[in-house]
């Protein structure tokens, strides 16, 4: 494989965006967290009452669970997207991505 | 085939013929100057965008067979077996939001098609990408077989072929169905299941949506389907002298089999080799993130076909059609057949058959890129051109619909379904290796493969043994682990993991080399968003890079590589040290080697 030579300038300094965007970071740690521990613990949700309309209430719970999700995995996606763009950067391609989780 | 509703069979006809055309006028669509070349047939030139990757993914991960199984298991057995399903489909997609991002772009930098592929480029280990690969193709068999199943429920309960005595006369329908499917995936490669997803999806939708409206009050109303399958759970079977089902779990065991359940199904599924061939064939990686959040409108509708599995118990004609059957994965054709209009019934026969055939596609497609790209060029011919790659991935293709359409017909469905329940634990056990291959290198390759193997033997083991009074082995996916009832998946994953730990350690305390990691830190947060597909001839990056940066060489590069702030890439201070020349893809020496 032909190497292209690098000739670019260290990019975005030498903070990563965990660091520059701490609580920008933290709400998506915990978005991420918190919309798989609210399916897995079951005692949350097993149970037949409150009824929401001929519903009991642990077969009404996941079905609402999904679109919540769907607003909850948007915001995630969002706030990932403000992550990279840091100051000094131009557009969304200058930098590369990050995840909160590693 | 005396009893054959002439309407209902006409529109499933018609629709078939409808989707055939479709499949192979796919080969037309969005196409590339070469089609020889696996980044086109087999990942539809890696250029799908939001849209398109929505239908393709949603198509691909809810198959035919899920519209099956889970409402059967809910009509058998309730929640813990049915329903689990939906807390499934919720926990898959924020785990997914962390890993999958990653693997694409490390793929699309190093052009990998397979997860095998990245497997061996990270670990430099060609013995723990054949797992991988072999995982795969082991898991993929008895999926697509179970695609065969699916529309097999349909034809049976429509009255098609299975009257007849003849054994290839009773399985016609299928042979013609599996014939045009594997023809069409020949030609047109992942573009047909990609077109066809479209209808597919449509026709899910319309049946799902009506299924909903129209059947409860049909059958007297969700609070009398809840009360009629909270009475049946509770019935004590006169054969195991416990209750049926499980309507709510409210003990302990019960809850920790509904949540181990959910929670490895969800790892699983995100490394299925189908489902990373339909991340991997989107354009941009912003894509991939947009769709976890746009894909749990489809796991609403998984919730309701899951109910459907409690409407079809509330319905006296069908539960009696299904007893007299004896066979439970009937529930929801039987439902559809007695209370829909014959018009509709074919509408929503179509959807299940055709639903069954897009994922099946893709599955075929992604063992044969795991058979060429890791088996076939990795031991048998290294310098095989991508034309002779793309050849030897559609002839695999029709060998791996073959193998699973006498799968299907000649082996009895509950063999079938065993196979697949131990697919899910298999494919599992390749989710240490590719995941925490995209986040650290800490592993030692051949630890890695020890625990891949412990997993793998635990897991067939422990399925083997499960027993209930009416069968004697593989008679569900729990088992009991000191005294907690848990998914034989999860057990065997953390088995898996610990292993991989405890050599780790002694492999490097033993200084035992690693393989060589030909990818960078900051590839796995590359996003060539300017950049197109890879053309078909380039193997060298720079060439695709040039391709589209408008020969805005050094930009697009530094677009490419663009450094983190330098927090992952401790070992590599000279890639941002301006004027030197990096290793692009090239080795770098692991540690310790």
């Amino acid at each position: 494989m032909t190497q292209p030579s690098d000739t670019s300038r260290p990019s975005g300094g030498s903070r990563s965006p965990v660091a520059a965007h701490p609580v920008t970071s933290a709400v998506i740690a915990i978005l991420i967290l918190a919309s798989v521990f609210f399916a897995v613990w079951v005692p949350l949700y097993a149970s037949a009452t409150p009824k929401i309309g001929d519903f009991p209430f642990f077969y009404a719970y996941l079905l609402i669970y999904m679109p919540v999700l769907g607003i909850v995995m948007w915001i995630v996606v969002t706030l990932q997207g403000r992550l990279r763009r840091r100051p000094g950067a131009k557009g969304p391609a200058a930098a590369g991505d990050s995840e909160v989780a590693r | 085939m005396s009893n054959v509703n002439a309407v209902t069979f006409t529109i499933v006809v018609v629709l078939f013929l409808v989707v055939t055309l479709t499949g192979f006028a796919a080969a037309r669509w969005r196409r590339a100057e070469d089609m020889l070349h696996l980044n086109e047939w087999g990942l539809g030139g890696r250029g799908f965008g939001t849209f398109v990757a929505w239908f393709l993914l949603g198509g691909d991960l809810y198959t035919a067979y899920t519209f099956i199984a889970v409402p059967a298991a809910m009509f058998g057995a309730g929640a813990v077996t049915g329903y689990f399903a939906v807390a499934y489909t919720i926990i898959v997609f924020p785990i997914a939001l962390i890993f999958l991002p990653r693997l694409w772009s490390v793929a699309r930098v190093h052009h990998y098609v397979t997860p095998a592929d990245f497997i061996r480029g990270r670990y430099g280990s060609r013995g723990l990408a054949l797992a991988i690969a072999f995982t795969g193709i082991l898991a993929l068999m008895p999926y697509i077989a179970l695609q065969l199943v699916g529309i097999q429920a349909v034809l049976t309960v429509m009255g098609v072929g299975s009257t007849s005595g003849n054994a290839f006369i009773k399985d016609l329908p299928l042979f013609i169905a599996f014939g045009v499917l594997a023809i069409f995936t020949y030609v047109s490669g992942l573009r047909a299941p990609a077109l066809i997803a479209f209808i597919k999806d449509t026709l899910v939708y319309v049946m799902i949506i009506v299924a909903v409206l129209y059947l409860p009050a049909k059958v007297g109303g969700w609070g009398h389907i809840f009360s009629t399958a909270e009475t049946h759970m509770k019935t004590i079977s006169p054969v195991t002298h416990k209750p049926t089902g499980v309507f709510i779990p409210t003990t302990g065991n019960s809850q920790l089999a509904f949540s181990t359940l959910a929670l490895g199904s969800a790892l699983a599924l995100m490394v299925y080799p189908h489902a990373v061939t339909g991340v991997l064939s989107t354009k941009r990686r912003d894509i991939i993130k947009r769709n976890m959040a746009l894909l749990p409108i489809y796991s609403i509708m998984l919730g309701f076909i899951a109910l459907l599995g409690y409407v079809a118990l509330a319905d006296k004609v069908t539960a009696a059609n299904v007893k007299k059957a004896g066979n439970a994965q009937l529930a929801v054709p039987y439902l559809f057949q007695h209370l829909f209009p014959s018009w509709f019934t074919g509408i929503a026969f179509s959807a299940i058959v055709i639903g069954a055939l897009v994922p099946a596609a893709i599955m075929a497609i992604a063992a044969a890129n795991l058979f060429t790209r890791n088996i076939f060029k990795e031991f048998f011919k290294s310098d095989a051109s991508p034309r002779l790659q793309t050849r030897v991935s559609q002839w695999v293709s029709l060998i791996v619909k073959v193998g699973a359409l006498l799968f299907a017909v000649s082996l009895p469905k509950t063999f079938s379904i065993n196979l697949q329940l131990l697919g899910g634990i298999w494919i599992l056990q390749t989710f240490p290796s590719i995941v925490s291959g995209l986040f650290t290198h800490w592993f030692h390759r051949y630890a890695l493969l020890a625990g891949w193997l412990t997993g793998m033997l635990y897991g067939t083991i422990a399925a083997y043994n499960v027993s209930t009074p009416t069968t004697s082995h593989w008679a569900g996916s729990v088992d009991t682990v000191f005294g907690h009832t848990v998914y034989i998946g999860l057990t065997a994953i953390i088995l898996n993991l610990a292993v991989s730990v405890i050599l780790t350690l002694v492999l490097r305390a033993a200084r035992v080399p690693a393989g060589t990691d030909e990818t960078l830190p900051q590839q796995y947060s590359a996003d060539p968003v300017e950049t197109p597909a890879p053309a078909p001839a380039a193997a060298v990056l720079g060439s695709e890079v040039r391709g589209g940066g408008g020969g805005d060489l050094p930009r697009a590069a530094r677009q490419l590589a663009a450094v983190r702030g330098g927090e992952l890439t401790p070992r590599r201070p000279t890639w941002t040290r301006p004027g030197r020349t990096a290793g692009w893809p090239g080795c770098r020496p692991a540690p310790g080697a």
